[in-house]
């Protein structure tokens, strides 16, 4: 029997993070009088916990403070105040022992040595991991054939493709087989093809018994996000706005949701009668579907209510028959564009 | 173990990166051996010199190839510290080196390894052109030379930290680096005695002579090698030497370890 998510260990917790951008050497500019920005405030007491072989998608719009949060999990930028553990390492304090523990793959092509292959790439940073060199040989075809790059080894970095770079960028964070996985975009510039393959082996990391990978994603992709991620928190100038399972940030946002019915034969004048007859709002469009004698019949609802049923039933008195029903719930992305145009009607307010 | 491995690591890389360049390395060769000889014909408008003063200059070839093989040792050992990271944050690679189990003081030693196993090549070079090419000839106690090309290495090492975290705090515009880089040529006695300054331009300036570690490096390495001295002739320039490794290192890794908790905090580490 799988344990359940909410039983297992906590694998990244953080804890009332801040982090505010000092403004550099502030005291010599104040001396000198000279111009400065005010700090910026990239995070604001931000908290939550991935548990071990969760993924975990952070979305949000750009400046929104993604980069921030990853940069400060991965030990290369201190907070200002709060505290990240991983696996109980605390990301300051025992910031060598926490990258025992992690990968990142970034979107960042210069990330890599351009004049070395593809394998001498993964050796050097093998090396680094501390692996011995059959060792790390073992594991760079390994990743090879994982992330089907075999034939790209002995290629120079800087003539693998955009998409192929971001591959190898995955590869290397999986090296030194980390039990946390950070993964910024890791399908930016991937066809759609690979992009499904990478979705699918990122998944399977996750899932793999005993030897499952917490994973924290970011991405603009929100369809992905939706398709791989367990719990999703949306973030909007440095605080989380929201964070519940995908399912759940959609039903909260609206539980309204698109019917659409395609019908024939060709009674779509019967069926606009009697529509009218049945309801009192008209909110209802019909239009031409692809196929003789096919219409379309679009109309919204809120979830689980009585109309589609009443719909349905004036299709069938009107004679027509129904060929086809599709239900379109919120997106994430209309989730999020929800949370940005709250946020600007906040910051207006404020501003009037 | 894990220690050496990553310090290889980053010696494999680099001896790859130099090999894919191979033009370069060969026109490095030649500047080498173009300088060795144009300062081989200067060297001959100083025949029959014999200012007993300076007796490490009766053969101002053999002082200066020692002075230049030694200078491009000494300038490694300060200098490859500090471009090692810019060097990194230039290529975008500082980030995912610094994702790696690695602690940046490893990271600034390992990844400046090449250019000391560069330098040795290209100062063995310069000693090795004079030898076979144009008949200097070395005495003394290899060993005791060694011993003080490390001393003062490690010693401007110290200042390589201290330049090295300049950088990591400020990205560009060390100080350290127009001082020693300049300064050392000038006032170590590379090219001619250090005596002289005193000569010409008081004892003010000549002072600063005494400031500078290379000045004790090259005085030792040149008596040593050039007059055949014995340890006890140079004990002096030795342990100052060993004075200033030991103000220079503690004081240069507190200054390292404050420099990256500034970085980091202003999330600087990777710019540049």
């Amino acid at each position: 029997m799988s344990e359940s998510p909410e039983n297992r260990s906590v694998a990244v917790s953080i804890d009332h993070l801040s982090k505010t951008y000092p403004v550099p050497f502030l005291r010599l500019k104040k001396f000198f009088r000279r111009k400065f920005k005010p700090p910026a405030e990239a995070l604001r007491d931000v908290s939550f916990q991935i548990r071990e072989g969760e993924i975990f998608g952070l979305i949000g719009p750009n400046g929104a403070g993604k980069t921030t949060l990853t940069k400060i999990i991965a030990t290369l930028i201190q907070p200002t105040s709060g505290e990240v553990t991983v696996r109980g390492n605390d990301t300051v304090r025992h910031d060598v022992q926490v990258r025992r523990n992690i990968g990142l793959a970034s979107a960042e092509e210069r990330s890599f040595y351009w004049r070395l292959t593809a394998e001498q790439n993964l050796l050097f940073f093998a090396r680094l991991y501390g692996l011995s060199g059959t060792e790390a040989k073992r594991r760079i075809k390994t990743s090879f054939e994982m992330f089907e790059l075999e034939e790209l080894a002995p290629r120079r970095f800087a003539e693998l493709s955009t998409g192929n770079k971001q591959r190898l960028a995955v590869a290397r964070a999986m090296l030194a087989k980390p039990p946390v996985l950070l993964l910024d975009e890791p399908t930016r510039s991937l066809d759609p093809i690979a992009a499904a393959r990478l979705r699918s082996t990122i998944s399977s990391l996750a899932r793999d018994g005993d030897n499952r990978v917490t994973i924290f994603l970011t991405s603009h992709n929100l369809a992905e996000v939706e398709e791989l991620c367990d719990r999703v928190a949306i973030i909007s100038k440095g605080e989380i706005r929201a964070l519940d399972t995908p399912h759940n940030l959609r039903a909260t946002h609206t539980r309204n949701e698109e019917v659409s019915i395609v019908f024939s034969p060709d009674v779509a004048d019967d069926v606009n009668l009697a529509l009218r007859q049945a309801f009192t709002d008209q909110s209802f469009t019909l239009e031409r579907a692809s196929g003789d004698e096919r219409w379309l019949l679009i109309f919204s609802r809120e979830a689980e209510d009585e109309r589609l049923d009443k719909v349905l039933n004036v299709l069938h008195q009107t004679r027509a028959t129904v060929r086809a029903v599709e239900t379109k719930r919120a997106t994430l992305l209309e989730v999020l564009e929800q949370y940005e145009e709250n946020e600007r009607a906040d910051t207006g307010g404020k501003r009037s | 173990m894990v220690l050496l491995r990553r310090i290889w690591a980053f010696v494999a890389r680099d001896w790859l990166v130099t090999v894919s360049y191979r033009m370069q390395f060969f026109l490095r060769v030649l500047s080498v051996l173009i300088a060795v000889t144009t300062l081989f014909f200067i060297s001959k408008i100083f025949a029959g010199f014999t200012d007993s003063r300076f007796a490490e200059w009766h053969d101002p070839l053999a002082a200066w190839l020692t002075g230049l093989a030694v200078l491009n040792y000494f300038m490694t050992g300060f200098s490859s510290l500090a471009n090692a990271i810019r060097q990194e944050q230039m290529q975008g690679t500082l980030e995912s080196v610094l994702m790696t189990p690695i602690s940046v003081p490893t990271v600034v030693v390992a990844s400046s390894a090449w250019d000391f196993v560069e330098a040795t090549f290209f100062s063995l070079l310069y000693l090795i052109f004079g030898w076979l090419f144009f008949d200097v000839h070395y005495r003394g106690s290899t060993l005791l030379a060694l011993a003080f090309l490390f001393l003062t290495t490690l010693v401007l090492s110290c200042l390589g930290i201290l330049s090295a975290s300049f950088a990591m705090v400020f990205k560009r515009g060390d100080p350290f680096g127009i001082f020693l880089g300049t300064g050392s040529a000038l006032f170590s006695g590379v090219f001619f005695p250090t005596q002289l300054i005193n000569q010409y331009a008081g004892s003010g300036v000549a002072n600063i002579s005494k400031i500078l570690p290379p000045t004790y490096g090259l005085d030792g390495i040149r008596r040593v090698l050039i007059e055949g001295q014995g340890f006890s002739q140079v004990r002096e320039p030795f342990v100052t030497l060993l004075v200033f490794l030991a103000v220079l290192l503690p004081f240069s890794l507190w200054v390292f370890g404050r420099a990256v908790r500034r970085a980091k905090r202003e999330g600087s580490l990777i710019q540049y």
